[in-house]
């Protein structure tokens, strides 16, 4: 047994909004993300205006449900946007002074796996299943870095060691089909942090896993976190999760954020009603306290997306205008938006209307 | 549910269940895989009785083994006290009616060539329980009551979402009239506003049809929220079998404290320390000797790698399999805590479902 200490959320959670003016530039700020699928109907973005950014060794957690848009936003980051049928229409994403979006393809072949590096959900099919363990890491660092495929093996074996892998000697030499789900998901960790990237984007990276080992590599992930200051964005559906890893959050609901902000804040004072039924839908730890909300119907398709609020077909609050007109993020106190026209809720809906 | 099955008489038994893979003839794997090793559980009238474990475990056979869906290599299962492994093919026939299953990918499940209205017809056909309009009103009549619209019955399985595919195979599940259902992992492949919309339904139908559930489940608040008592697997044995707020409050088996300690508690106020179990569940082709737990056990002794721990009785109707569970009590890996929500958070949840309800009442549309 071991003891993985959490992270308290940072401190400067509390002095919301101060830290974003005084403190140095975001590591990673991305305005108006909006990326397109060929085919949709006019106007329906997948990913429509999202902003957010990262601060250098805090983890941002994206949070939604399937077809919210999260994925999307990290692959077209990462710069792996099948292109087509995704397009990028609009936005920037500057990540250390350059803006992501415009460079050349050289460019971002040599920005992944060095600076930035991402994990994926499903540890087996992201694996070569012809290549060993060390080739796989090895060729990440022979790539970046000029040294000899020794030097480069010697780096895996170190980095496996700090993924905590038994046996690491061993392992280097074994194909993925000889470990476990969490074991390969490890590897990924090895393989995604063997440049010591800045900013770490892991996509649903404990989905795939038991409770037990989810618990592990989510205090492997913080660890390795704390000891090099990688930034993180975490896409995950699980609140759970967030709650025990983020500094922010951004909920993203059909291709919008629909609230943003400190995770303290995202917890206990949420704004817009999707984040509210979210929370509502999950079934509690504590003694049951009776039916769980729900949110009426599904997401809808693209064809019969709202020209306003996304979530106006299934909000218990929306009434016309929501359906026509899409609000604006707007700050609910410092640092914590909400795309809402009724946010906050009491004041706007409170039980009389 | 939070509600006591009013009876306490047993529907259906299992009784030192085993089933082993692999092992028998010239073409089959040589290593013998003992997915359920010697489980007796008895499931009560009216309640939901909930398996949970990691993967393999043995969680998804023993749930089969219980309708006799895969042959126990030893043990019996009664169904209202007579044993249905000596059924005929007719009688097992039977049986289907009031045994039912539903499964975790519900498009898996389901036959793409057949639609909707086929597909939750096949069960009536099947056991002649209706025929000609009264089958389709029938039909009509399922799935409203699961909330989908009866003027669908013409589309195919591809043609609805992964939550609205689930509440076909509960429509058919509840075809027959059936008595039990068995759910494996039924919302775990499910968004987590879908996965409360069917937990939700699969409470409501269970009200209405008096029905005894048996859920298999990996999640754990899912669990604490629906079921009555649980049983907790780990290398095809039973390692603490308990009610349900019980086994949450105090759980005395240290795998189950490991497995509460490991759930993510959403609420960012109570980031604590957490004692986390190493190591992977090690490979049901070789358990280890002893307890099956003690290679990862925080508290082993030279004893559990010898000896077997019985399930024996532990106060208020519970079993554990432990030979330390009376020592290593209030060791520090107790109960969960979900901290209460924030007055916020309640006070906007309250309003939430005020308006909910007023959205459902209008225009009777799917939950």
């Amino acid at each position: 047994m071991g003891r993985e200490a959490l992270r308290q959320p940072s401190a400067d959670v509390h002095e919301i909004g101060n830290a974003a003016v005084t403190s140095e530039p975001p590591l990673l700020s991305v305005q108006g993300l909006s990326v397109r699928f060929d085919g949709a109907p006019k106007g329906v973005n997948v990913v429509d205006d999202v902003s957010f950014s990262v601060r250098k060794g805090k983890t941002l957690c994206i949070v939604g449900e399937s077809g919210c848009g999260k994925s999307v936003t990290s692959l077209a980051l990462m710069g792996l946007l099948p292109t087509p049928p995704a397009r990028i229409v609009a936005g920037s994403a500057t990540f250390d002074g350059r803006d992501l979006l415009t460079l050349t393809e050289r460019e971002r072949a040599d920005l992944r796996g060095d600076r930035m590096a991402m994990i994926f959900q499903e540890p087996m099919t992201s694996l070569n299943p012809a290549f060993t363990i060390g080739d796989q890491i090895a060729e990440g660092i022979v790539r970046h870095r000029k040294v000899s495929k020794a030097e480069a093996m010697e780096r895996a074996l170190d980095m496996l060691k700090k993924v905590r892998i038994p046996a690491p000697e061993k392992r280097l030499r074994a194909y993925p089909h000889e470990m476990s789900g969490g074991m390969r998901q490890r590897v990924m960790i090895a393989m995604a942090l063997s440049n010591d990237p800045e900013l770490l984007i892991a996509d649903e990276p404990t989905t795939a896993l038991d409770v037990t080992i989810q618990a592990q590599i989510l205090a492997l992930i913080q660890r390795l976190q704390e000891e090099t200051g990688t930034a993180m964005i975490l896409i995950t559906h699980d609140l759970g999760v967030v709650a025990e890893v983020a500094d922010e959050v951004a909920v993203m609901y059909a291709g919008h954020v629909v609230e943003s902000g400190p995770v303290q804040s995202i917890f206990e004072d949420p704004q817009h009603p999707y984040t509210i039924g979210l929370m509502g839908s999950v079934p509690s730890l504590g003694r049951r306290q009776g039916r769980l909300a729900t949110i009426r119907g599904t997401v809808p398709p693209a064809e019969l997306m709202p020209k306003g609020c996304r979530f106006t077909p299934r909000c218990p609050f929306s009434d016309a205008r929501c359906g026509n007109e899409l609000p604006p993020l707007g700050e609910i106190r410092p640092g914590h938006l909400a795309r809402c026209w009724y946010a906050p809720l009491e004041q706007k809906r409170g039980a009389a209307a | 549910m939070s509600v006591m099955a009013p009876t306490s008489d047993v529907i259906l038994e299992g009784v030192d269940l085993k089933k082993h893979f692999g092992g028998g003839g010239l073409l089959s794997s040589p290593t013998v895989v003992r997915a359920v090793d010697g489980v007796s559980l008895d499931v009560r009238r009216g309640e939901t009785f909930a398996i949970v474990g990691e993967s393999g475990c043995g969680k998804s056979t023993l749930g089969r083994l219980l309708l006799r869906l895969i042959e126990p290599t030893a043990g019996d299962v009664r169904y209202e006290g007579r044993s249905i492994l000596k059924l005929s093919k007719s009688e097992l026939r039977g049986l289907r009616r009031e045994l039912q299953i539903i499964f975790q990918d519900p498009y898996a499940s389901l036959n793409p060539r057949m639609n909707v209205g086929d597909i939750i017809a096949e069960p009536i056909w099947l056991h002649n329980l209706a025929s000609g309009s009264e089958k389709r009103e029938r039909v009509a009549d399922l799935m409203r009551t699961v909330g989908l619209l009866p003027t669908h019955s013409d589309r195919y399985p591809h043609e609805f979402s992964g939550g609205q595919r689930q509440r076909i195979g509960i429509a058919r599940a509840l075809a027959g009239d059936p008595k039990l259902i068995v759910g494996d992992e039924p919302v775990s492949a499910l968004d987590v506003s879908i996965q409360a919309q069917i937990i939700n339904l699969l409470e409501d139908l269970k009200d209405r049809f008096g029905l005894t559930l048996v859920i298999v489940a990996h999640d754990l608040a899912v669990i604490r929220h629906m079921s009555d008592r649980v049983a907790v697997m780990y290398l095809g044995e039973i390692m603490e079998l308990s009610e349900t707020d019980a086994l949450f409050d105090n759980p005395l088996h240290p795998y189950t404290q490991a497995l509460l300690a490991a759930i993510p508690i959403p609420s960012p106020a109570n980031r604590q320390p957490k004692v986390l179990l190493q190591g992977d569940v090690p490979s049901p082709a070789a358990p280890p000797s002893g307890c099956r737990f003690h290679t990862r056990c925080p508290h082993a002794q030279a004893i559990c790698k010898e000896q077997h721990p019985a399930l024996e009785a532990a106060p208020d109707g519970r079993r554990v399999a432990c030979h330390f569970w009376r020592e290593i009590q209030g060791a520090g890996a107790g109960s969960i805590s979900a901290p209460p929500p924030s007055p916020a958070l309640a006070k906007r949840l309250a309003l939430y479902q005020t308006w909910r309800e007023r959205q459902d009442k209008p225009v009777a549309t799917s939950p």
